[in-house]
């Protein structure tokens, strides 16, 4: 077994060779970025055009949907500019190139993440924050310490529960032909995470909180800044449900490892 | 005409294959259906009409536009840039067939089994699920029609970003650029009558809001005369004649660039 601090090493240095060899695609990365930019405000502006026409969104104002939006911006990035690679595992698994990664004395979902790290995520991750300075700036809100750290805590969480969802949904190509669609599902229903939970009624909040936690995601961690006095104490196990599907996830992993045969090409 | 068709049914057949995604595809637009009538109604909680459109209007229009929206992807860009990185392309150009009408009818072929598996399971849940009414009117004899020039609008935007990979090689910027600009300004998302009055105004100026408007609008409000719907179609036809030229005149230039390295 390695360390953490080994791995941690590890990292930096196939990044490091990484983005020296993505810099040769110049232009890639600058257009990469423009299109990333543009998808980051593309909810923004529907958002801004629906309230146009309403006053408030379920009681939420425009700036604090900025805010919520803003939180699940950065929460997300973790997923998009690590775990990348997690898209192209159908094709890996389907052409047989997956085998390369049993070969390696390193941790499997290491390694095989480690190959992506994409930069245009990074993009996306500076859009998120400076939203959030922002509409907490416009919001006047007051950010103690403690508020800091809480603010990292669920970010970290938040980050865990949005990349097992899709870390998740891209195993099911180790079972099934094409899991495109699942992935493709999966992405869609990050797309509801901004929204305000209370929108939806019992069944849907139900499983937006316990079945598939994408309210965890961002509208629950947010709502400990925004409306501290009125937060469900729900919210005070994100941590644990953030590790605790990660574990899962890792544990998914780890059996569509093992029962991956090959093409036999 | 013929070699064509056969190229419509394959592509058909293909999809066959995939029929265990059709299932997660209609779970998402379940869901997805759910969310928007959450969502719309929240919207809706304080007033009975938001820009001249009732509850019942605005769901018929993002829910069919939910239902219509995955007939008229055609991924074609996406298709087209693996092809040309892969050099597969070459496997086309040497074929006696014209290269621009295979792949409208390859993505025709996807598009008939999209609306059987996908389109009208969605309208029938609409139908019997959420309970939404549909008004009769001669809007609805010309939505089949408005449709399939939806559909052409579409195909030969996504066709003509695909072109630009003769180009450059990062299709994943511009696929996602246009992407996002046909969902927001074409109406799929929110009915264009959302939108502030002078940015409505340059909206329907362009070519997007022929994908989802025009035949969106054809079905949520048929009651109205043929003086707006005739208009409306034309504007589609004239949409299609234009980007049919440009992507001809592109491809031809285009093609002069492409270099296929090895085999």
């Amino acid at each position: 077994m390695r360390s953490i601090g080994e791995y941690l090493r590890l990292y930096f240095m196939i990044e490091a060779q990484y983005i020296k060899g993505r810099m040769q695609y110049r232009a890639d990365f600058i257009i990469s970025s423009i299109g990333m930019f543009f998808s980051s405000l593309a909810t923004l502006g529907i958002f801004w055009v629906i309230f146009e026409s309403v006053p408030d969104l379920a009681g939420w104002s425009l700036m604090e949907m900025v805010f919520i939006y803003a939180f699940y911006m950065i929460a997300i990035s973790p997923m998009q500019i690590l775990f990348d690679h997690a898209w192209q595992l159908r094709f890996h698994i389907q052409q047989g190139t997956f085998l390369k990664y049993y070969f390696r004395p390193l941790n499997m979902m290491f390694y095989y993440m480690s190959e992506i790290f994409d930069l245009k995520g990074l993009t996306q991750l500076a859009v998120g924050i400076v939203l959030l300075v922002y509409a907490s700036l416009q919001l006047n809100l007051d950010w103690t310490l403690i508020r800091i750290a809480l603010l990292f805590i669920t970010l970290f969480s938040a980050a865990l529960v949005q990349i097992s969802i899709v870390v998740i949904a891209s195993c099911a190509s180790f079972w099934v032909l094409d899991s495109y669609p699942v992935l493709g599902l999966a992405w869609k229903l990050r797309e509801f995470s901004p929204y305000p939970m209370t929108i939806f009624d019992g069944a849907f909040r139900f499983a937006f909180t316990f079945i598939i936690p994408i309210g965890f995601v961002s509208f629950y961690p947010s709502q400990l800044f925004l409306r501290p006095q009125d937060v469900s104490s729900l919210i005070y196990f994100s941590p644990v449900i953030g590790i605790g599907l990660f574990a899962l996830t890792y544990w998914v992993w780890t059996k569509g490892v093992n029962s991956y045969t090959g093409t036999g090409s | 005409m013929r070699g064509y068709l056969a190229v419509m049914r394959g592509s058909f057949m293909v999809s066959v294959v995939y029929r265990f995604g059709f299932l997660f595809t209609i779970l998402g637009n379940i869901i997805y259906l759910s969310v928007a009538f959450f969502l719309w109604k929240s919207i809706y909680r304080s007033s009975d009409t938001i820009r001249g459109l009732t509850f019942n209007e605005t769901f018929i229009y993002v829910g069919l536009g939910s239902a219509i929206f995955i007939l008229l992807k055609t991924y074609v860009d996406w298709i087209l840039n693996f092809e040309i990185r892969e050099g597969a392309i070459a496997s086309y150009l040497i074929k006696p067939i014209d290269f621009g009408l295979y792949t409208l009818f390859a993505s025709f072929g996807s598009l008939l089994m999209n609306l059987a598996a996908i389109t009208i399971p969605t309208l029938i849940m609409l139908i019997f699920v959420f309970k939404v009414e549909f008004v009769l009117g001669p809007g609805l004899i010309i939505f089949p029609l408005s449709l399939f020039m939806a559909f052409l609008v579409s195909f030969y935007i996504d066709y003509f970003v695909g072109l630009l990979g003769f180009h450059s090689e990062s299709v994943w910027g511009l696929s996602t650029v246009k992407e996002i600009i046909v969902t927001v300004f074409s109406g799929a998302l929110i009915p264009l009558h959302f939108f502030p009055e002078a940015l409505q105004k340059v909206l329907l100026w362009l070519p997007f809001q022929a994908i989802y408007h025009t035949p969106l609008m054809m079905i949520t409000r048929p009651d109205q005369s043929w003086n707006i719907f005739l208009p409306m179609l034309f504007v589609q036809i004239f949409w299609v004649v234009i980007l049919f030229i440009a992507t001809r005149l592109f491809y031809n230039q285009a093609i002069k660039v492409l270099r296929i390295s090895g085999g």
